[in-house]
């Protein structure tokens, strides 16, 4: 027996140049899955709720009211509301998707050994990236539009301070005060360009870890001892599986109010 | 790049994963938060109406009974008067229906007592008529002596005055 660790998602098959994953296909089953039930409750609904459409109301209404305290106002929760809890369903489904028996089991034979036909979607940089991307990307449009173009640049080549020494400089007076606090100013927006690639590595390699990890831990103590032993771990893993989802979404939450903050402060100062 | 093949990273399957993810989005808010929020807020609404409606008809209701019960206090009221009144009125007019046929048997048991004392005065009137007419004959039949009829009248009338 051999234990098979694989950093990369395993192509099954090709269409044309696509290259189609495991975990792509994971994907997509889980999306499908997620667009099925939505329709369908969503085509059930009706003033008087019954049990299900109950329960989907509570989660919904309580996620929502918490996004709003987070972001502040209805109209900014109500925009950023359908991403981060697309975001949270999309990742919890595919996290606790794994703890479906049996489904670690199937693989397809090909040319250079078997290859397993599942793999939990986070375990694969893929779509982690991609959503990463968008939170980051999205943060910084909004960051934009919120401080303007000139704001958002002024933000990490702050100028500000240096240009103020220069200024009383004109007149005689060298303020060296000033000028230390315009170049340490300058440092931090510099430093600040570092936090938002840090924050591309940090929120895409805190789901993938995990997730991969726990993957990893739960396949090694299956082969090191079957039965009992894994059990724990496969606790930790729904504990690691729903708080990682939860993580996620928030942190999205927050960057994105972040931005709007940052930006209005900034329009305070100016 | 060596660490982006290592994690397996295809542009394709990155764009792939991109557009599914925007559908994923589209449909759900389409077809599941925004129905749901629609729907909160419409019940919100129906409820917030609902609510605001049984206050407004409490307060109507309680306007209601109050005015009921100043109402029916007046309507007790007028009533009481009206019956003191009819009372009155009743009481007096009983006086007046028990004065006049008091006053009016009154006056018949004097008409009665007149007619019969005209008629006791007619009949004692007949009565000495016959009883003159009587003694006449009778006394003609014992003093057998026929009298002049003047004469015999005044006679008797004068003992009779006499007697």
């Amino acid at each position: 027996m051999k234990l098979n660790i694989s950093l990369s998602p395993e192509v099954l098959f090709n269409i044309g140049w696509f290259p189609v994953t495991n975990s792509f296909i994971w994907t997509l089953v889980l999306s499908l899955f997620l667009i099925v039930t939505t329709i369908v409750i969503g085509k059930k609904l009706k003033m008087i709720p019954g049990g299900t459409q109950n329960f989907v109301e509570l989660i919904i209404e309580e996620s929502y009211s918490f996004v709003k305290s987070i972001i502040g106002t209805d109209e900014k929760a109500k925009k950023v509301f359908p991403l981060v809890f697309t975001m949270f369903l999309l990742i919890l489904l595919a996290n606790l998707a794994t703890f479906i028996p049996g489904q670690a089991a199937i693989s397809i034979a090909k040319e250079n050994g078997p290859v397993p036909l599942f793999r939990a979607v986070m375990a694969d940089y893929g779509l982690v990236f991609v959503l990463t991307i968008i939170t980051v990307v999205l943060t910084q449009i909004i960051a934009i539009i919120v401080s303007g173009p000139f704001g958002y640049i002024g933000r990490f080549i702050n100028l500000s301070g240096i240009k103020a020494f220069f200024k009383e400089a004109i007149h005689g007076k060298f303020k060296f005060g000033v000028l230390a606090q315009g170049f340490l100013d300058l440092f931090l927006g510099i430093m600040d360009i570092v936090g938002e690639i840090a924050k591309i590595i940090s929120l895409s390699f805190r789901l993938f870890g995990n997730i991969f990890a726990g993957e990893v831990l739960g396949g090694v103590m299956l082969f090191l001892a079957p039965f009992f032993t894994p059990l724990p771990f496969m606790f930790l893993g729904i504990i690691t599986a729903i708080v990682q989802a939860f993580v996620f979404a928030v942190l999205t939450l927050i960057f994105i109010t972040m931005a709007i903050e940052t930006g209005e402060k900034q329009e305070g100062a100016a | 790049m060596g660490l982006f093949r290592a994690l397996g990273l295809d542009v394709k399957i990155l764009i792939a994963q991109f557009i599914n993810f925007a559908i994923l989005l589209f449909v759900l808010y389409k077809f599941g938060y925004k129905p749901v929020f629609a729907l909160l807020e419409d019940r919100k609404k129906k409820i917030e109406k609902g609510v605001h409606d049984a206050e407004k008809s409490g307060e109507k209701l309680k306007e209601i009974e109050e005015k009921e019960k100043k109402v029916l206090a007046a309507a007790k009221k007028e009533a009481f008067v009206i019956i003191e009144k009819a009372k009155e009125q009743a009481e007096k007019r009983q006086g007046e229906i028990i004065k006049k046929a008091k006053e009016e048997v009154g006056e018949i048991i004097n008409q009665e007592k007149a007619k019969i004392q005209q008629e006791k005065a007619k009949t004692l009137k007949e009565l000495k008529r016959e009883v003159v007419g009587l003694v006449a004959v009778s006394l003609e039949k014992i003093l057998g002596e026929k009298m002049d009829g003047k004469k015999d009248e005044e006679l008797i009338k004068k003992m009779i005055s006499k007697k």
